[in-house]
Parts: C-alpha cells; sequence; structure tokens
C-alpha cells in the first residue's frame, strides 16, 4: 500500500515539473477582468497575463524607470498635454485572437476610463481622447496635466491592454476568460481551488521557459505553510510578521522576499465631528501613537515607522512635516486640557480581518495609556467598508498603497473631494480640505520642482492639522523555494506579488 | 412507494420558496454593499451607482425579489454577480466535491462509530465502555481545524503518506480517493464519535427489552440476538441521526475543505458571504435546501425498510 502511495506522488511530482506551484491567501479569484482587478489576489495573476503600453522592468516600482512594453517608444508635446504612442509590430494575443493593434489599445483605455465598465475610471478623468492615428499608433490628449502620464498606462490598473474582439465577444464572461498579450494565458479556472495558467509560447518577448503556473487559493495560512514545507508549492504568500518570515527563512533551500510598495496604516480623524474636532484631542492621540513599539511588534523586516500621510519613497514625499513624537505626558495634558483629564472613551468601527485587527489592537493599547479608551465594534469587513463610509466612525484605521506618487494617496485620503458621504467620495476619511490648493495645483504643474515644493506644503499642512496619524509601514512579504529564479532582483512590484515572465525559471 | 415519494416532493416546494425568500431576505439586510466589494475601495460612488445598475440592484427589492422567483422557478439562478459565471456551472463544478468527502466521512462514521457503540454497549461499565466514550468524547471536543492540522503533521509531513493540498481533478479517480483519505479521516472520525454514544444508548435500550431476554431463553445464538434482535430495533435512531448528520457535514466540511484546501459547497458559500455575492448565496441556499429534502427523504425510506410498522402507518 505505501509502495502505490510513493508512486503516486512521485508521479505527481513528475507532472509538475515545469509547473510553477504558487499558493495565494485567499478563498478564490474574483475578477481575472484586469479593469476589476482590485484584490491582492486578483492582481497578481492579472499582471501575468496582461501588459501595458509601458511596463515597470519587473522587479521594480520606480516610476522614474518605467519603460516601453507595447508600445516601443513614445512622445509628448511641450504642454505635456498630447502624447503619442507607437506599438509593438507582431504582438498577439492569447487564444488566436489575431495582433494587437491600435484599436485594441483605444477600446482597451476607453473601457478602462468608463465607470460602467472599470473599476479605475477615475485614474482617466483628464482624458479628453483617446484615438488611433494609425493601425500602430495611438493619441491621447488630455484636458489638463496629470503627475505621470505614463503611471496611468502603465501595467498597473487601468493601464492593461485587453482583447477588443475577445471583450466584446465574452461580454461578463470576460472576467473568467480574460484574453491579454502576457506570458502566460489562462486556461481554467476551478472555483475555490486553482487558476491554471500556460505558456503563451508567442508571447512577444519570447516563450516562457515556465510552461504553467498553478496558482492555488488556501486560505488558511497553516495549511499554505504546511503545504510549502512538504514541497507542494514553490512560491508561497507570506505574512507580514517577523516569527513568520524568521521561521521561513531558517527552512533549508528558501528564500524569503520582502518588497515594495509598502502599505501605510494611517489613524485618519474625522475633524469635523466631536470628539476629533478638538485640536487637542487629535493631538493627544498623534503623541499617543507609538510607532518604534509598532515596528518592534511587527517585525524590523517586514515594517518600518510611518513618516507622513504619504509613504515613504512615492515621488513627493516628505518626512519634514511636523510630525507630533510619541509622548504619553503631553498627550495626557492635552486630553486634559480638553476637559477629559478622566480620559475619554471613543467607540470605533472596526474590521475582523485579523491583520487590521491586531494592528487596531495594539494601538487600543497604546492610546489607554494615554486616557483614551477605544471601544471597538468589530464588524465583518465588507460591513467594515461600508460603515466608514458611511461616516459612522470617527477614527478610521486604514491601510494601503497606491501608484508611488504623492498625488494619487493626497488626493485620495486627504482632498475635500474624496470626502465619504459626498456624491465624489473615496476614501477622505477626516473631511479635511486645507491642502485642497496645492494638491490641485501640484497635480497640473509642469515643473518637477515646483510640484515637489505644492506636496511637501500640503503634506505639512494635513500634519500640522493631524488630519490623520500615520503608524506604520507594511511590506509585502513572498517565501520560495531557491530553485526558483524570477529572472530580476525582486524589490518591488505593483501588481503586490512576484511578477512571473518569460524569464522565470525553475532549476532543477 | 412513488406516491408517498411524490407527496414528499411536493410538500417541500413551499419550505424551497420559504428558504428562497428568507435568504432574498437575509442577504440584503446584512450590511455591506457587493458594487463596493467588486469595485475595491478606490471606487467612486459613479461607478458603483453604475455596477449597480448592471448588476440590477437600482430597482426596487419587489421588483428584484419578483425576477429572482420567477426565474428561480424555471430553474434559472442566474449568474454570480463577482465572476458573472452561470451559478449552475459554479456549484457543478464543487459540488462532487462535496459529495466525495460528505460519503467518505459517512462512511468513516458509520463504519467506525456503529460497533464500537454496540461494542461499548454489550461490555457496559466495563473498560471498553469507558474508553469507547472517552474517546468519542475526545472526538466530539476537537474541532476539525485542529484534528485536522494534526493530521497533516502526521501523515503529510512527518510520514509523508499524504499530500497537504487535497484538491484533485474530478477525472482523476484514483487521485481523487487518495487525496480524499485524510479529510474524510477528520470530517468522518467527529461523526463516528457521535454516531457511538448513540448506538450504546440505543443498543442499551434495545438489549433490555423482553423479546431479547425471550430469545436469549429460547437458545438463540448470542450473535444473532445482537446482530437481528438487538441491532434492527435500535437501527431507527441510528438511522435517524445519521440522515440529521449529512445535513451537518455539509455545513462543517466548510472548515476541512479549509484546512486540506479543498474544493466545496461550504466554501462557495462563505466565499459569496464575503463577496456580498446575493445570486450567488441565493443559489446555492436553495440547493443546500434540496439536499437536505432529499437526505430527509431518504431517512423516511430507510424507516420503512427497517420498520414495517411505519410503513403501514
Amino acid at each position: 500500500m505505501k509502495k502505490l502511495l510513493v508512486a503516486l506522488l512521485v508521479c505527481a511530482g513528475a507532472a509538475n515539473a515545469q509547473t510553477l506551484r504558487i499558493g495565494m491567501a485567499a478563498q478564490d479569484v474574483g475578477r481575472l477582468d484586469p479593469h476589476f482587478a482590485v484584490s491582492t489576489i486578483d492582481r497578481v495573476a492579472v499582471a501575468w497575463m496582461f501588459n501595458g503600453l509601458v511596463r515597470f522592468p519587473p522587479g521594480s516600482i520606480d516610476p522614474a524607470k518605467i519603460e516601453p512594453d507595447l508600445a516601443e517608444r513614445w512622445d509628448s508635446s511641450a504642454d505635456g498635454k498630447s502624447w503619442t504612442f507607437y506599438l509593438r509590430r507582431g504582438v498577439q494575443f492569447h487564444g488566436g485572437f489575431g495582433e494587437l493593434t491600435a484599436d485594441d489599445v483605444v477600446f482597451s483605455l476607453r473601457r478602462a476610463a468608463t465607470a460602467a465598465s472599470s473599476a479605475f475610471s477615475a485614474d482617466f478623468r483628464a482624458f479628453e481622447t483617446i484615438e488611433a492615428v494609425d493601425p500602430h499608433t495611438v493619441r491621447i490628449v488630455l484636458r489638463e496635466n496629470v503627475p505621470s502620464l505614463l503611471g496611468i498606462v502603465t501595467n498597473y490598473s487601468g493601464g492593461y491592454i485587453v482583447s477588443r474582439r475577445a471583450a466584446t465577444e465574452r461580454g461578463d464572461g470576460f472576467a473568467r476568460a480574460p484574453i491579454g498579450t502576457g506570458p502566460f494565458a489562462l486556461e481554467r479556472v476551478t472555483p475555490n481551488a486553482s487558476a491554471e495558467l500556460v505558456a503563451h509560447a508567442q508571447y512577444f518577448r519570447g516563450a516562457p521557459q515556465i510552461a504553467r503556473i498553478s496558482y492555488r487559493f488556501i486560505p488558511s495560512d497553516a495549511s499554505r505553510d504546511l503545504a510549502f514545507q512538504n514541497r507542494e508549492l514553490d512560491i508561497n504568500y507570506g505574512r507580514a510578521d517577523q516569527t513568520w518570515v524568521t521561521r521561513n527563512r531558517a527552512l533549508p533551500g528558501v528564500t524569503v522576499d520582502v518588497f515594495e510598495p509598502g502599505e501605510l496604516t494611517i489613524l485618519n480623524l474625522d475633524t469635523t465631528r466631536p470628539p476629533f474636532n478638538d485640536f487637542r484631542i487629535r493631538q493627544a492621540v498623534a503623541h499617543a501613537v507609538n510607532r518604534a513599539e509598532m515596528v518592534r511588534w511587527r517585525g524590523a523586516d517586514v515594517s518600518r515607522e510611518g513618516q507622513s500621510l504619504v509613504p515613504r519613497g512615492y515621488l513627493g514625499f516628505t518626512a519634514d512635516n511636523g510630525l507630533l513624537p510619541f509622548d504619553l505626558a503631553r498627550a495626557r495634558a492635552l486630553l486634559a486640557e480638553a476637559g477629559h483629564a478622566g480620559g475619554i472613551t471613543i467607540r470605533v468601527v472596526h474590521t475582523q480581518l485579523p491583520e487590521m485587527l491586531s494592528g487596531m489592537q495594539v494601538i487600543q493599547q497604546q492610546l489607554r495609556r494615554a486616557g483614551i479608551t477605544l471601544d471597538l465594534q468589530v464588524v465583518e469587513h465588507a460591513t467594515f467598508h461600508q460603515q466608514i463610509r458611511q461616516n459612522l466612525s470617527p477614527l478610521v484605521y486604514y491601510a494601503a498603497a497606491r501608484f508611488p506618487v504623492a498625488d494619487i494617496y493626497l488626493s485620495q485620503f486627504f482632498h475635500g473631494r474624496s470626502r465619504v458621504g459626498t456624491p465624489t467620495a473615496v476614501t477622505n476619511f477626516s473631511h479635511c480640505d486645507m491642502a485642497d490648493r496645492q494638491i490641485d495645483a501640484a497635480r497640473v504643474s509642469t515643473n518637477p520642482a515646483e510640484q515637489l515644493r505644492l506636496w511637501a506644503e500640503a503634506q505639512n499642512l494635513l500634519v500640522r492639522a493631524v488630519c490623520g496619524v500615520p503608524v506604520i509601514e507594511t511590506l509585502l512579504v513572498f517565501a520560495r523555494r531557491n530553485n526558483v529564479d524570477y529572472g530580476y532582483p525582486l524589490t518591488g512590484a505593483m501588481s503586490l506579488g512576484p511578477l512571473i515572465t518569460e524569464a522565470t525559471r525553475i532549476t532543477p | 412507494m412513488i406516491s408517498f415519494v411524490t407527496r414528499r416532493l411536493l410538500a417541500s416546494i413551499p419550505t424551497l420558496l420559504a428558504v428562497l425568500t428568507l435568504v432574498f431576505i437575509i442577504v440584503r439586510i446584512v450590511p455591506g454593499d457587493p458594487a463596493m466589494v467588486i469595485l475595491g475601495d478606490q471606487a467612486t460612488p459613479e461607478a458603483a451607482a453604475a455596477l449597480r445598475a448592471r448588476l440590477g440592484l437600482d430597482v426596487p427589492i419587489w421588483t428584484q425579489y419578483f425576477r429572482f422567483i420567477s426565474a428561480a422557478l424555471t430553474g434559472d439562478f442566474g449568474a454570480s454577480m463577482v465572476t458573472s459565471r452561470p451559478i449552475l456551472e459554479e456549484v457543478a463544478a464543487v459540488l462532487p466535491h462535496t459529495v466525495d468527502l460528505t460519503l467518505a466521512a459517512m462512511l468513516v462514521g458509520v463504519v467506525v462509530g456503529v460497533p464500537v457503540g454496540i461494542w461499548a454497549a454489550l461490555h457496559r461499565n466495563g473498560v471498553i465502555d469507558v474508553a469507547a466514550r472517552l474517546l468519542s468524547l475526545i472526538g466530539l471536543s476537537f474541532p476539525v481545524f485542529v484534528s485536522g492540522i494534526f493530521l497533516l503533521l502526521a501523515f503529510a509531513l512527518h510520514w509523508r503518506i499524504f499530500p497537504v493540498i487535497g484538491s484533485a481533478e474530478l477525472n482523476d479517480i484514483p487521485d481523487r480517493l487518495y487525496k480524499l483519505v485524510l479529510p474524510a479521516l477528520t470530517l468522518g472520525l467527529v461523526m463516528a464519535a457521535y454516531i457511538t454514544r448513540v448506538t450504546r444508548s440505543a443498543m442499551l435500550a434495545s438489549l433490555s427489552e423482553d423479546y431479547i431476554r425471550t430469545a436469549r431463553a429460547k437458545g438463540v445464538p448470542w450473535r444473532r440476538v445482537v446482530w437481528v434482535h438487538g441491532l434492527r430495533n435500535a437501527s431507527l435512531p441510528i438511522v435517524t441521526v445519521v440522515g440529521l448528520y449529512v445535513g451537518i457535514l455539509i455545513g462543517n466540511s466548510v472548515l476541512t475543505e479549509i484546512v486540506f484546501n479543498r474544493p466545496g459547497l461550504g466554501k462557495v458559500i462563505v466565499g459569496a458571504l464575503n463577496q456580498r455575492d446575493y445570486t450567488m448565496l441565493q443559489g446555492l441556499m436553495v440547493i443546500y435546501c434540496f439536499i437536505i429534502v432529499v437526505v430527509n427523504l431518504i431517512t423516511d425510506l430507510l424507516y420503512g425498510v427497517l420498520d414495517p410498522r411505519v410503513k403501514q402507518a
């Protein structure tokens, strides 16, 4: 019996020789239509199947290094409002959907810019026209300047190019039968089990070295880790937790990659309602947060202190912003000044998502030391998102990573137009609008130095007004077997997971 | 028999309608906006409104209800809000895995639970009885996510006999059976613990009846007394519990599916709830309810086979 079982295992191993097996902490994929791919599990897979006009070099998230992808070159007018992209010839879509043309690009960008067919339509607000000049040339005309046009048409969010014919023919079915130009094509999805991808032999950068990817959805951390230890997975999604990193680094033949973008956690304080309409109470919260302790708790290898209301490394970030230091005595004094010498209790809605809940519990203990009691109303995650957008929580613990330019973070979280509860709401939970002028001016400025100055000024205004308290930045963590060579040094991935390219290989 | 089955199936229609209505109401009462879940946290209200219209959530709730009921009555449960795939297709992709696990766990539960229960009853208050009761108590007390992890540590990591990832291709029967062993043991041993206790009690009651004493006095062999006279009369509560437990097994299988990374109905239900996939939840609940109705019907039919008095009644 045991011999038979061993034989079965050997057969299974042989069949997997050219298959890269990746374990992901999720129940299932959602929509693999790139213009609706919003969750981490969807974004990671979409990046293997699609290209943008331009791309971040694999392993990097530096906007200054953006390079050609489907477009082999581009130029722009002197005022930065007209951009022309010249497409590569001979790029083939998956599944025999033919050669990429300007029509596909125009269709894709218009689709991404339309609210009914995209989750990223807001990114295209400044687009006036997108048109095909000829079968291999596309022109984009902007209504107003944007901080990074290339950032919008890169291999990220709404920038992915889909096959016009496939998207039109398949309609809603495109979400689970997507057609792109990337190194891997979707073969099938087994609900709640895996997505199977096959190499796109006609990929324009050359046929991938790996034949297949088996993308497995394993929500239980314990089971996923056991499967990785048991060599049933080649790459494993990791928790941003020092214990996990240390334990996995100790495993023989395993490398743990910790990479950007860092997800910045901010305590957003609603400045329009009690108790945070009192500046002194906002200051008390800011003084009570001990960022160094948060980093010790999460782990020095996977996190760093938040220094501003924009994550570190983003274009326009400044640490010179007047951030209040940890000072418990000052926090208590401010609270007493505000008439709460005996302490204050604040009812806060929070999610039951374990990673966010544990972080909030540490904050809860830190604030308690200053006399601020957070009465946590823990709700299911979708409920949390709904309730914080209904202004039901004066303090919102929120963690996010965005395109690495200050404008996106500032516009979504701290611009008056993005205030929750308004028709143009995004995620401005603090209701602050004192930096709107600087944010708007920086967005359309064509002078990089002026842009940086305005973003720094905006951060100064918002930090000094304590619209939010930056807490911690948490990096992405994946473990891999040493025989997996990504083909590039992994320091960052806007798709929030390792990019599997034509150069990625499994060595014997 | 046919008229009995037909009557029972017809009687289940009001139950199914009630379930349809309840599920429709409950999924909409739960806070959380499906459009926001699908679009993510950067979505604008404009994009959310456009998606709600596309999903048919912008019309009055009564219109949504009548659309749903009239489609369901024709067997059309629509498409998932998240994946856009027909719900019946989504269910068909995972149902065989759930059926595999449920039947295998039931087999483990009955094959282990019934003999151990009988054995314990025959050695009432003896060492065997105490041991059986203690083991069944342990079985009932261990949640499957703990016992499952223990089994994985032992049989997957230490002895490397079984894999950690328990999902298999449907057309690969040997692989399917191989990967079913640990999940079936995990779920089945809990059921076995329960069946052991029920069997023991039923057998003790049965063995103290007058007809058992009469059979023994007439010189009927003890083995025959136990298996024919004792067990047959004790089997009604056992069959009832097994029937009830099948519903529990399907419901409880979600943790086993998560620990062993198997696809299945339980995981789909949890996923649909997290994603506020209204149409998927509605379809799944109807299918789940239908399965329970069929299992209860089979249980009732078995009563008639085991005890002719039930059939006559």
